[in-house]
């Protein structure tokens, strides 16, 4: 695969990303730290959810980083398959839609593994229904600035009999940036070329933004398949949004269990993720938490597992690991990884579980996510279902992803460690899938087409 | 292993599968004039690195064995091969990267075009491949499975061919590997 060169010190100028119609919350960074809400709602009028569509798109146009903008929130906007068919998206057009995406997300349960406790008819009101049409998210740096533009969002559909806000989702993130098992996430992100943003990882190139954004070459070289028209396509991106419940006191207890002390049970944790709880990662700090590097972008994110390979700094099996080898599989010469990266832009939901308890309060707590990118099947279907929820690839094929992998209260997690590698038995689930949707994120102005659609 | 589980592979997905390991069959038209050409190249494949009898290397990680066969007078060219994991999912990479590796031996049969974009691939290994009617396989396991169990194999017999191994295997917690011993 041929990578143009890079620029040393931002993320390639080799293409130009028409950033004006990319909608502001799908590529940016956000706030840290940031409060948040999810809207999903239903268009019983397509006249009204049209108009809805207007409005959003002046919304979401700007954002925070916007030049001479005075916003001070990220609204993101999608929709489902059936919110497009809803709104009056020719059939022409919806055929030109990604399979997966056309399906949804509770018909591709099985193949996601969510089954058991985690299928769709356990899922939680109105998620996977074909009730939900478009999905909103705001992002803000505090409560106020969150409730006013919330407000704003909301207002808009509030005149507009015909679409009706079904689900809510507050979520939010701690100054720490630790989600609810306790450790900072949201670092490992891909370096995308022509964003203009600074390079986070130097020891390789920028993925291309047809990965991540449609209409654009990736990394295959062609453009990754859009609908038609092209003002429909361009500029878009499909997201997967999933609530996923995190056993907060089944994992302490777990490692409480399983180690001598709170070391090592910090120690265990961070096999498990692949990184402490600073998001240091093991790559680097394979003795202890780094609390410096994990706060630290430029170092954060620059590291790889090829001098690592038997994975007794960080265990191949280890979520971070599995989610992205990074270089761990380029001697195989059967894996491409950079066909098969993702932008996460997931948030935590809930209460944090205090400190120290390990009995269950019957909370629900765990993490909104979301992931964007142009290729449902190879990005995230790929990565969930190749690495986190099987372990073929690394040679352990009874083992899953130890956080996310499923499990039915049998999972092994093993440890390699001189001299004895360590094996982690009858591991439970510490995830509950508790519902989602795929969604596409169509640019400004194809928003804006939608709107005018008179059908 | 009882069944294969090869079951919910079947539906719309070429190859079967068994356990971890899926098959992978394909048949090219060699393209006219190109007999001598193309056993040339497999001929270079044959004594190149990883390839060569004895090397147990090829570069491709995920492959157990792989068979080049011509046959009808060199004018078809059979493609055989087991590898771990799901033909469906990897298909991209291994157009990406191992495909590739064969160029010298595909730029012979019809169909063969250089493989510009992903498209082309998929049309030309669809094209080409065939779901075998039967498929079993006499070991479990992928390949990095068997490559760990072969060191292990050889760590023992390193043990014990070491006179002090008898009295080194009286420990109880060593039981399961002094059943072995005997006949290890
Ligand atoms: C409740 C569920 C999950 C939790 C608690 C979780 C937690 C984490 C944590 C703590 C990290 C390390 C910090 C970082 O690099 O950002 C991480 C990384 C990552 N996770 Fe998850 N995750 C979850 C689900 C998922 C799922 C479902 C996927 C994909 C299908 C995924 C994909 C990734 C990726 C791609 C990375 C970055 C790896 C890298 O680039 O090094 N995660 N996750």
């Amino acid at each position: 695969m041929t990578t143009a060169p890079t620029i040393p010190g931002d993320a390639g100028q080799a293409i130009a990303l028409d950033v004006d119609d990319i909608q502001a919350g799908a590529l940016s960074e956000r706030p840290s730290p940031y409060v948040g809400r999810y809207l999903l709602l239903r268009v019983d009028d397509p006249r009204h959810g049209r108009e809805l569509v207007r409005r959003l798109a002046a919304v979401a146009a700007i954002g925070p980083d916007t030049p001479g903008s005075a916003a001070d929130a990220w609204t993101t906007v999608a929709f489902t398959y059936r919110g497009l068919e809803k709104l009056g998206v020719p059939p022409a057009s919806l055929a030109g839609f990604a399979p997966e995406f056309r399906e949804g997300m509770a018909a591709r349960a099985q193949e996601l593994g969510d089954v058991g406790e985690s299928s769709p008819e356990h899922w939680e009101e109105p998620l996977g229904s074909p009730d939900v049409h478009v999905a909103i998210s705001v992002l803000a740096p505090d409560a106020a600035r969150l409730g006013a533009v919330a407000e704003r969002a909301r207002a808009a559909s509030d005149d507009l009999g015909g679409v009706e806000v079904i689900w809510r989702q507050d979520c939010y993130q701690l100054p720490s940036g630790r989600t609810s098992f306790g450790f900072k996430d949201g670092i490992g992100q891909p370096d995308v070329e022509g964003s203009g943003r600074p390079l986070r990882n130097p020891t390789e190139e920028p993925i291309k933004a047809g990965e991540f954004v449609l209409g654009y070459p990736d990394e295959t070289g062609s453009l990754p398949p859009m609908p038609s028209p092209d003002v429909l396509g361009r500029n878009g991106t499909y997201l997967v949004f999933r609530k996923l419940h995190t056993r907060v006191a089944a994992y302490r207890r777990f490692l409480r269990e399983r180690a001598a002390d709170r070391a090592e049970e910090e120690l265990l944790g961070a096999k498990m993720v692949g990184r402490w709880p600073s998001g240091a990662p093991l790559a680097v700090a394979p003795d202890g938490d780094d609390p410096g590097l994990g706060a630290d972008p430029a170092r954060n994110n620059a590291f790889r597992y090829g001098d690592d390979r038997r994975g007794l700094k960080c265990p191949a099996g280890a979520h971070s690991r599995r989610a992205n080898p990074r270089d761990a599989l380029e001697h195989e010469m059967s894996v491409d990884t950079r066909l098969h990266r993702m932008i996460r832009r997931g948030t935590s939901y809930g209460p944090p579980l205090p400190a120290g308890v390990l009995d269950d309060d019957d909370q629900d707590r765990g993490i909104i996510f979301v992931f964007a990118g142009t290729h449902l099947d190879r990005q995230f279907e790929f990565v969930k279902t190749q690495w986190l929820n099987d372990g073929v690839f690394i040679g352990t094929p009874e083992e899953k992803d130890p956080l996310v992998g499923g499990s039915d209260g049998h999972g092994t997690f093993t440890i390699p460690h001189r001299p004895i590698r360590r094996r982690l038995t009858e591991k439970p689930p510490f995830v509950v899938t508790r519902g989602g949707d795929y969604l596409f994120a169509p640019g400004l102005r194809a928003m804006r087409w939608i709107a005018d659609l008179d059908t | 292993m009882t069944t294969m589980t090869a079951t919910d592979v079947q539906s719309a997905r070429p190859g079967l599968r068994v356990g971890t390991t899926s098959e992978f069959t394909l048949f090219f038209r060699v393209r006219p004039g190109h007999g001598e050409a193309i056993r040339q190249a497999l001929q270079d494949l044959q004594n190149s690195d990883g390839y060569r009898p004895g090397d147990y290397r090829i570069p491709i990680a995920v492959i157990h064995e792989a068979r080049f066969a011509l046959f009808d007078d060199d004018t078809r060219l059979l493609f055989a091969t087991s590898f771990d994991g799901s033909w469906d999912a990897y298909m991209l990479d291994f157009a990406s990267k191992p495909l590739q590796l064969f160029a010298a031996i595909f730029e012979h049969v019809e169909g063969y075009e250089g493989l510009p974009d992903l498209a082309a691939v998929k049309n030309f290994i669809l094209d080409a491949q065939v779901t075998a009617a039967a498929y079993a396989r006499n070991y479990p396991g992928t390949v990095k499975q068997l490559r760990k169990a072969t060191a292990l194999e050889e760590a023992f017999q390193r043990v014990l061919d070491d006179p002090g191994a008898e009295g080194a295997l009286q420990n109880p917690v060593l039981q399961p590997l002094l059943d072995q011993a005997a006949d290890a």
